[in-house]
């Protein structure tokens, strides 16, 4: 595209080329450019031509959902779902089609490499896997283990399981598991509340598939939120699985998100009252139903809640009669309306609303989701609270050792939380990333785990049904690269260290870990197969692509307790000032945290915008043309701690008083199709936090700036006849 | 006495070539479909479908087989997503517009299957079909996108491509100046029947489906033989609230969208 | 200049040298016709004369002919399941590349020779089922060292049989002749 060529020296080139190709290509033995290597020793259950199928898990999302990997002579073809698994039932979502652009990504960490924090190249300097080996366990036996620290991936796996073991028998810390989903979605807050009201910690399970009004207060459950496959197929049950019921849902949000679109009715507040409408439904619905408002209700003023929030009256009047009338409402409290100053109040009140209509444990209502089969107890990821207090320490000099798995925080985290510099006051900084993602780079030793597709594992199910899952993995192609399980090098390590370490680990390798981990399944059998001994039961957990009950679990849970307690939201929705924005930023649906080096998730439009390899600021029309902003004007995001640059889409379902980008995009490294492109939203956030820990990320003010630039967002969309534009003229 | 000419049989212009219902449809059902761009992927994982990179999608050269178009009504607070999101690719026309005007015939029908074909070693890309299709489903090959330099790593002074390990085998890698587009996932249509053949049965109702419809998380889309009654896509395209996409430029089009509510 | 060019092109000498490059280009062609019909270079000279001759059925060796669309290429250690037994395995010249490829575990790289574009779709299931040999395309193998194309495979040829097998039955030619049995 950007070599200039002639027509005169473009005709010369092609008569050339022209000439050459019939040349080299037309004749002789040589035309015959495919050559064929049979396998020395084919590898069981492999036949010429036809492709092998092993089931597996996708990697690409904490939900666990099962997929099955058609591969040919070796190669892994086309990513299915499994049909056996309770999660997905045979479906996929985009990332996990997309998987395979991981695993073939021309850009990945191919060596064991000391690193040297040579950001933002990826170091040359190959160390040998017994090299590596020697440095993980200096590095765990010759620190003293308080000053350790593990950073991994949001999904409970047979990883995590394995460095607890190991933070266990030394006494350092627990690893922390993070991801920028699991803030987005501000997970603590939602446990934190099921705790509160429910009386047990835990991700709470919403039955929308047997709902018959749904509110959703932000909840993009049909984009990335906590278990979206088996969210999206709970929604279609909820509307078209039942003879003359279809399911009626409501959605408010600030700006109409891809799920929001679904509803039958988008309601559009202002951020930070979520939790307040909520209350105020509650008051309604309990004056609607004849029934004295619970105390939780109690103390709430509608008319207030009218005047705040930006809903009116008639509006909630009418959502409260639809959700008095109804026989299975239910409603859901997500990412946007937790991640506020007063989110966990917000994630109170919108679960004391389910308690009012006392759907707790009811089909169509909410019950705690089930435990995997070889959990203990429910165990969240880290909240932000948590990441900014091992920030501080890192900072102070406490953590040594750091090792890094599964997770890029210099690139998920906000900046301001200045996780750059407490990477640079940590002496030792191990990476086992799989791709030259932004923390990987600034590491002192990368030492690369195999892609997903290659790896041995399970992955315990949080949520998403009501039946308790174990999902395996298995490799589906050998491995591609000089890449080592990061579990074996644990294991190697230990064993090199001795002591503790070694009787901590006692495996001989990865697999024999995770053996020793679903032993305890054996004897059940309530599970979706039985086997007398572990080696059959393995091959079995491997051929049907993990464990599971065979039926859904069902809880008493108690609504007395949640209607019992007062609730005061306080509202957060704070007053805007001139030219100043609540700012949205929300997960890209489809490119995820971590989808920004897959090619096709990039060139996959966003599902309400069609923009395609970019980042946008979504802003209200009318707001753009006050400000005198056009499509593709490229803006300054301003917080008091950071700012952003990203063109304009004039987006017309957006609260005029609101600007909103996704996250996604913005890498600085992260592989060719990543890096240098896009903003991250992030960098705007302010580290403050709600009563839970988590982000209160959601409704930030923000002054937004003029920078004269223009940069044309691809879009898939026409761009004609929208807003009045003509062809896109070239300037 | 009433005269019947049969105008197939005497090859009329504008005959109406075939019975209505043809051999393979499929039903999408927009009450269903959120948008998630799963089918558009699964898509192009199965069809070895390029990527074309920001600047050519900008141009829009995007090489989609299939889409999710969305269409706003109203102003704010009330707009909305008029009828839902609407996956949109070729409608396998039993009439089809793009078929008469390619002029090396390199865009047949298939008699046997009833589908448009795109022959890829025909076509010299003079892109006349994909301007008369009303659908706008075809895209054409700008570049030879997969062999990119700037895709590959040099390796020993050698350019390879790792993401080429993905590609599907049984679906042709199209070069540059080719038009292309949905083929109904073809290749599984041939493997389900010659499975079926070497057992010697029928193609079951639901025995295989195209990548799009296999990934659908909200199981939207449904595929199979819209000439069998009995078949899932008959019975939902006939429910009652079935639409077929400018019907009345009688292209007779294959594809049954459900309407919302 | 290009009615000059005509004007050369019909005088006597003009007419020659025309002639000429026409015949050279046609000759050209056609020795590249000829080229592209040759066997290619093998990493060994398997003999197929003698491996037939010793009544080995071609489907032990390509298996998948009867499976699915590619016939297969034998594994090595398939290769060494007989030739360990056979004395001559460790003194032949010939057999020498697949002595030291098994002790190196490393495979040959064969030149596939009778080969569709990638643009066809072949499979070669269907064609077995349907009561075709593998000579009927392949050639007699007990008369060859190294594979060699008995006819060219192109269309044209494809489409005779096509037609020849279904000649009377209409839906057949219909799903035989469809461009979409092979190209999509």
């Amino acid at each position: 595209m950007s070599e200039k060529i002639t027509r005169r020296n473009f005709l010369k080139l092609t008569t050339a080329g022209a000439a050459t190709a019939a040349i080299m290509t037309g004749c002789g033995p040589a035309s015959r450019y495919v050559t064929r290597e049979p396998y020395v020793k084919m590898p069981e259950y492999t036949y010429n031509g036809l492709s092998t199928y092993y089931a597996t898990t996708c990697r690409e999302c904490a939900a666990g959902c099962g997929i099955i990997v058609r591969t040919m002579q070796g190669r892994a073809i086309k990513v299915e779902g499994n049909p056996q698994n309770p999660i997905n039932l045979g479906k996929t979502c985009a990332r996990g089609q997309a998987t395979l652009h991981g695993l073939y990504n021309p850009d990945r960490v191919e060596n064991p490499v000391r690193q040297g924090r040579s950001a933002p190249q990826l170091s040359t300097a190959q160390v040998s896997w017994d090299e590596a080996i020697q440095t993980v366990s200096d590095a765990l036996s010759k620190t003293n283990a308080s000053e350790v620290a593990f950073l991994m991936g949001t999904a409970p796996d047979h990883l995590f399981d394995l460095v607890s073991d190991l933070t266990d028998a030394i006494g350092a810390p627990a690893p922390l598991r993070f991801s920028a989903l699991s803030m987005f979605e501000a997970r603590a807050t939602l446990s934190k509340a099921a705790e509160d009201l429910l009386g047990q910690a835990g991700l709470p399970f919403f039955d929308i598939s047997n709902a018959d009004v749904v509110v959703s207060f932000g909840a993009n459950f049909l984009e990335t939120w906590l278990s979206p496959v088996a969210y999206t197929r709970g929604y279609a049950k909820m509307r078209r699985s039942r003879p003359r019921t279809r399911g009626y849902m409501v959605h408010f949000e600030t700006q109409m998100s891809q799920t929001a679109a679904k509803a039958d009715e988008w309601i559009p507040l202002l951020p930070g009252t979520e939790g307040l409408v909520a209350l105020a439904l509650g008051k309604l619905v309990a004056q609607l139903r004849g029934i004295s408002a619970p105390r939780a209700f109690a103390s709430v003023n509608v008319q207030q809640v009218v005047e705040t929030s930006g809903v009116s009256m008639e509006q909630l009047t009418r959502v409260a009669e639809l959700i008095a009338e109804s026989h299975a409402p239910i409603a859901i409290p997500g990412g946007q309306a937790l991640g506020q100053s007063n989110g966990l109040a917000a994630a109170e009140a919108i679960l004391a609303l389910n308690a009012l209509v006392d759907n707790f444990g009811q089909p169509g209502g909410v019950s705690l989701s089930p435990l995997a089969p070889n959990a203990g107890a429910y165990h969240r990821p880290a909240n932000a609270q948590e990441m900014s207090d091992l920030i501080a320490k890192m900072k102070s000099g406490k953590i040594k050792v750091l090792f890094i798995h599964g997770v890029n925080p210099l690139f998920e985290l906000p900046q301001s939380f200045g996780f750059a510099e407490a990477l640079h006051a940590t002496p030792t900084v191990i990476s086992f990333a799989t791709f030259p993602d932004e923390t990987a780079l600034t590491s002192d030793y990368i030492f690369p785990d195999h892609h997903g597709l290659e790896s041995w594992g399970y992955q315990r199910s949080q949520t998403g049904v009501m039946q308790s899952v174990l999902s395996g993995s298995q490799p589906v192609v050998a491995p591609n690269y000089n890449t080592r399980a990061t579990a074996d090098v644990f294991i190697e390590a230990a064993r090199l260290a001795g002591g503790k370490l070694a009787q901590a680990l006692p495996f001989a390798d990865e697999v024999e870990f995770i053996q020793s981990k679903i032993e305890n399944l054996i004897a059940r059998t309530d599970g979706s197969f039985i086997a007398p001994e572990i080696n059959a039961f393995s091959a079995y957990f491997q051929q049907h692509g993990g464990w599971w009950a065979s039926s859904a679990e069902s809880d008493s849970l108690s609504a007395a307790n949640a209607l019992g307690k007062s609730l005061n939201v306080s509202s957060a929705a704070a007053s805007i000032g001139e030219n100043e924005f609540f700012f949205l930023p929300f997960v890209s649906p489809t490119l995820g945290e971590a989808g920004a080096n897959k090619p096709w998730l990039q060139e996959l439009p966003d599902p309400t915008t069609t923009v395609m390899w970019n980042t946008w600021v979504a802003m209200n029309p009318e707001t753009a043309r006050e400000l005198g902003i056009e499509n593709d004007d490229v803006v300054r995001i301003v917080s008091e701690v950071g700012s952003v640059e990203a063109s304009v889409y004039k987006y017309p379902a957006i609260h005029p008083n609101a600007v909103a980008m996704p996250f996604g995009q913005g890498h600085t490294a992260y592989g060719r199709f990543a890096a240098g492109r896009g903003a991250n939203p992030t960098d705007v956030l302010a580290p403050s936090f709600n009563e839970a820990g988590d982000l209160a990320f959601a409704g930030m003010k923000v002054r937004i700036e003029k920078t004269g630039k223009q940069q044309p967002l691809s879009r898939l969309e026409s761009r004609i006849g929208v807003y009045g534009e003509g062809m896109y003229e070239e300037k | 006495m009433q005269m019947t000419v049969d105008l197939n049989r005497v090859g009329a212009k504008g005959a109406i070539a075939e019975a209505a219902e043809g051999k393979w449809g499929m039903s999408i059902d927009r009450d269903l479909c959120t948008g998630c761009q799963a089918c558009v992927a699964a898509c192009a994982m199965e069809n070895n479908i390029s990527f074309v990179g920001e600047e050519d999608a900008g141009y829009g050269r995007t090489q989609h087989w299939i889409r999710i178009e969305r269409f706003w009504e109203g102003a704010y607070p009330n707009v909305k997503i008029a009828g839902g999101y609407q996956p949109m690719m070729c409608q396998q026309c039993g009439h089809a517009p793009c078929e008469p005007v390619c002029p090396v015939f390199a865009t047949p029908h298939s008699d046997a299957e009833q589908l448009n074909l795109q022959v890829y070693n025909r076509c010299i890309g003079t892109r006349y079909c994909a301007n008369n299709c009303p659908y706008q489903a075809r895209s054409f090959n700008w570049r030879d996108y997969h062999t990119m330099p700037e895709r590959g790593n040099m390796v020993n002074g050698k350019l390879v491509f790792p993401l080429h390990n993905q590609f599907n085998p049984d679906v042709t890698v199209r070069r540059r100046g080719v038009m292309e587009k949905c083929t109904f996932c073809i290749q599984r249509i041939h493997k389900a029947q010659d499975k079926a053949k070497s057992e010697g049965r029928e193609v079951m109702d639901g025995e295989f489906a195209p990548a799009c419809a296999q990934a659908c998380p909200a199981d939207a889309i449904t595929f199979g033989r819209i000439d069998h009654k009995d078949s899932l896509v008959s019975q939902r395209s006939n429910e009652g609230r079935g639409v077929k996409h400018l019907e009345d430029l009688n292209t007779l089009p294959r594809v049954t969208y459900l309407k919302e509510g | 200049m290009i009615r000059k060019f005509f004007k050369w092109a019909f005088s006597p000498m003009g007419r020659i040298a025309v002639a000429i490059a026409i015949l050279s280009l046609f000759s050209l062609a056609a020795y590249g016709l000829y080229q592209t019909q040759q066997a290619p270079e093998q990493p060994i000279q398997f003999t197929h004369k003698l491996h037939v001759g010793l009544g080995i059925q071609c489907l032990y060796c390509h298996p998948g002919a009867l499976r699915g669309p590619s016939p297969g290429l034998p594994t090595i250690s398939k290769c060494w399941g007989c030739h360990q037994q056979i004395a001559k395995t460790q003194t032949s010249a010939l057999l020498k590349p697949m002595v030291e490829a098994m002790d190196k575990g490393v495979g040959f790289t064969w030149v596939p020779v009778a080969q569709v574009p990638d643009f066809v779709h072949f499979t070669h299931r269907p064609h077995v089922a349907a009561g075709l040999n593998c000579e009927n395309c392949h050639g007699d193998m007990t008369q060859v060292t190294i594979a060699v194309n008995p006819q060219v495979m192109n269309m044209g040829w494809c489409l005779s049989c096509h037609k020849e097998r279904a000649a009377g039955d209409k839906e057949k030619l219909t799903k035989l002749t469809d461009c979409g049995t092979c190209h999509y």
